[in-house]
């Protein structure tokens, strides 16, 4: 088949060439995800209002089982399938290419219906309450194993569909010279996915065969070495392709550039390199490793990955500066920042993506990363602070905003409840945020994670916290109903939109349209002295603020925020392992 | 639906080869095997080598 012979429709706003069976494809694997974000989005309801301990709903054995159902609809399921919809989007319609056997991926997407189908029965049966990890010597039944195991092959086979396509664009040659930036995130993504999933086959085969007893034991030490290169690595995924989504809705949005094509590549091929090892984060107190092995691996290998993703920290808002600039808006330091399209809600869960992302997620992940540091943090709420803040209002966020682009684009539906469309980024990203900073006051002082009641009721002992704990769960519980009522509003957004929305139509450049984000009925264009604004933007006498002023200035604030952090860390380590 | 315009490059266009630094990140399969190799070794392989390596644990 050539490439342009295959079945497809030519997007009227883009002008790319949007395969049919692919187009399906990236539907399927959308909506469920948004179904397994309502299952998490329930699950997390019920858990925060049961962690806020003047509150605590939900009676031990069904909190811990809720805790098992929230990990792997949110952190598997919602994610693992919406990077699919990425990664069939990639591949096919941003390379003007058909897909490599649509027939093997509808059979990929079945088995991973099958498996996660699987898990689900598990998990609300009861027959696996042995939480998202599932450590030995907890055992769960082996129909948990196999439907994780089956959603892994799945996925696995979907990546694989994904270089195969990748092929075929690049012999057919669908697009010039190397592939878009945004398709080499997507790439990097499912590189990562290969790393972790494999990781994940080679310890879960033989934990099902001990739970069908066949084989006697599997060794806890070795379970945890590879399945957290299976649990954290899988977030690293998250991270590729949610930088590929801040570069795409970056250029969508407000027509942001690529400042330097080498220096972004040079940060994924980072990723791809370093960024996996971080799983022994989760290591660092386990006596089966040396110091060496944990110092390295949660190094990123020397922080190599860290700089990648500070890399594209500065890259993507440095873009946009310029995008915004070569259209016109140069006013002072952040003018270009005050005219940004701040009701295009693809816009501003990508700024809340970023920022949220950078500055509580980032900073506290290096920081609860470090060796030493580590032994304050470790099993607290610090924990789970610090990854809701990169998967969920990071990845999670991020997903969300693009999500009103694909409505339109590939749905091809308005987006509905255009209102509270446009504050939903605004209500998750704060309910986050509070849910993050909650968590993270609260294991600063010694709030354990994935505890039930940490007033120890009935217990012979008392373990008496500061009282401002009760102020910063009940902050952690606000701000997790708000999150909740954001993700709710999504899914009710997402799915009106889908099942019973309005068909887009065709729309006039330059005029608003209800239900269409700003980006696609006023298309970012640049201003017509754009030769001329560029050319002062370069000019050698700007010196250091070069044609990005505003950024470096946000750059300045991210690092003095994180050496504050780090080294305040270092002090209260100080105040617990006196030295001398 | 009717075929759009296609945007293939016309033959012969890319006739000049990218330097050598672009070609390898644009291969891949070649960073595919880079990622497994460094992941398999700094991290599960050495890990690995340390658990089995580890002395085996006595009752006081």
């Amino acid at each position: 088949m050539s490439a342009a012979a295959f079945p497809h429709r030519v997007c009227p706003a883009t002008g790319l060439k949007v395969s049919t069976k692919a187009e399906s494809l990236i539907k399927v694997n959308a909506v469920v995800a948004v179904v397994s974000l309502l299952v998490g989005a329930i699950a997390a309801l019920l858990l925060v209002l049961t962690r806020w301990q003047a509150v605590h709903l939900l009676p031990a054995v069904w909190y811990y089982r809720i805790l098992g159902v929230h990990g792997m609809n949110m952190l598997i399921f919602f994610i693992i399938y919406f990077e699919m919809a990425v990664l069939w989007f990639a591949s096919t319609v941003l390379l003007n290419s058909r897909p490599a056997t649509p027939r093997l991926g509808w059979f990929s997407f079945f088995l991973m219906i099958a498996g996660s189908a699987l898990v689900e029965w598990a998990q609300w049966s009861g027959r696996a309450d042995v939480l998202f990890t599932s450590y030995p010597p907890l055992k769960a039944h082996p129909l948990f194993y196999l439907g994780i195991i089956l959603f892994a092959v799945g996925a696995l086979t979907v990546v694989g569909i994904f270089f195969a396509t990748l092929v075929i664009a690049k012999r057919e040659k669908t697009y010039e010279g190397s592939m878009p930036l945004v398709v080499y995130g997507a790439a990097t993504a499912a590189i990562i996915a290969v790393i972790t999933l494999l990781h994940g086959a080679l310890i879960y085969i033989p934990t099902f065969l001990w739970s069908l007893g066949l084989i006697k034991t599997v060794d806890p030490e070795v379970y945890r070495l590879f399945w957290w290169a299976l649990g954290h690595s899988s977030q690293q995924i998250n991270v590729a392709a949610m930088v590929s989504v801040w570069y795409l809705l970056s250029a969508l949005t407000i027509g942001g550039v690529v400042l330097n094509e080498k220096v972004s590549r040079s940060a994924f091929v980072l990723y791809v390199l370093f960024i996996s090892m971080a799983s022994a984060h989760h290591l660092l107190v386990d006596p089966g490793f040396s110091s060496a092995w944990k110092i390295v691996n949660t190094s990123y290998f020397m922080y190599m990955a860290v700089l990648a993703s500070m890399i594209h920290g500065f890259t993507v808002p440095a873009g946009m500066e310029l995008g915004m600039r070569l259209r016109g808006y140069t006013d002072g330091l952040f003018g270009w920042l005050r005219r940004a399209p701040w009701g295009d809600p693809g816009f501003s869960a990508m700024v809340f993506s970023i920022v949220v992302f950078g500055f509580v997620g980032g900073i506290t992940g290096v920081t609860l990363g470090t060796e030493q540091i580590n032994i304050i943090a470790h099993n607290t709420l610090r924990i789970p602070g610090h990854f809701h803040a990169t998967v969920v209002s990071g990845t999670a966020m991020a997903f969300m905003g693009v999500t009103y682009y694909v409505l339109p684009l590939i749905f091809q539906r308005k987006v509905a409840f255009w209102k509270l469309a446009k504050i939903q980024p605004y209500l998750f990203a704060l309910g986050m945020l509070l849910l993050s900073m909650g968590m993270t006051f609260a294991g600063s002082f010694g709030v354990p994670r994935r505890h039930w009641d940490i007033s120890f009721s009935q217990a012979p002992f008392d373990v008496p916290f500061n009282p401002a704990v009760d102020l910063v769960l009940a902050v952690m519980g606000i701000g997790g109903i708000l999150a909740v009522t954001g993700a709710l509003s999504f899914i009710a957004i997402a799915v009106k939109s889908v099942f019973f929305g309005e068909p887009v139509g065709t729309w006039q450049t330059g005029t608003d349209v209800v239900g269409i984000p700003q980006g696609l009925t006023r298309p970012p264009v640049h201003a017509a002295n754009v030769d001329e604004l560029n050319e002062k933007l370069h000019d050698p006498a700007r010196g250091i603020a070069a044609a990005t002023p505003g950024t470096l200035v946000l750059v300045g604030v991210f690092l003095v925020a994180f050496i504050v952090y780090y080294f305040t860390n270092w002090k209260l380590l100080s105040f617990l392992w006196r030295v001398g | 639906m009717p075929d759009a315009p296609p945007r293939a490059a016309p033959p012969g266009a890319a006739s000049e080869t990218p330097p050598l630094p672009q070609r390898l990140f644009d291969n891949v399969f070649l960073l595919l095997a880079l990622g497994l190799v460094v992941m398999l070794v700094v991290y599960t392989g050495w890990g690995m080598w340390e658990i089995l390596t580890m002395p085996a644990g006595t009752l006081p």
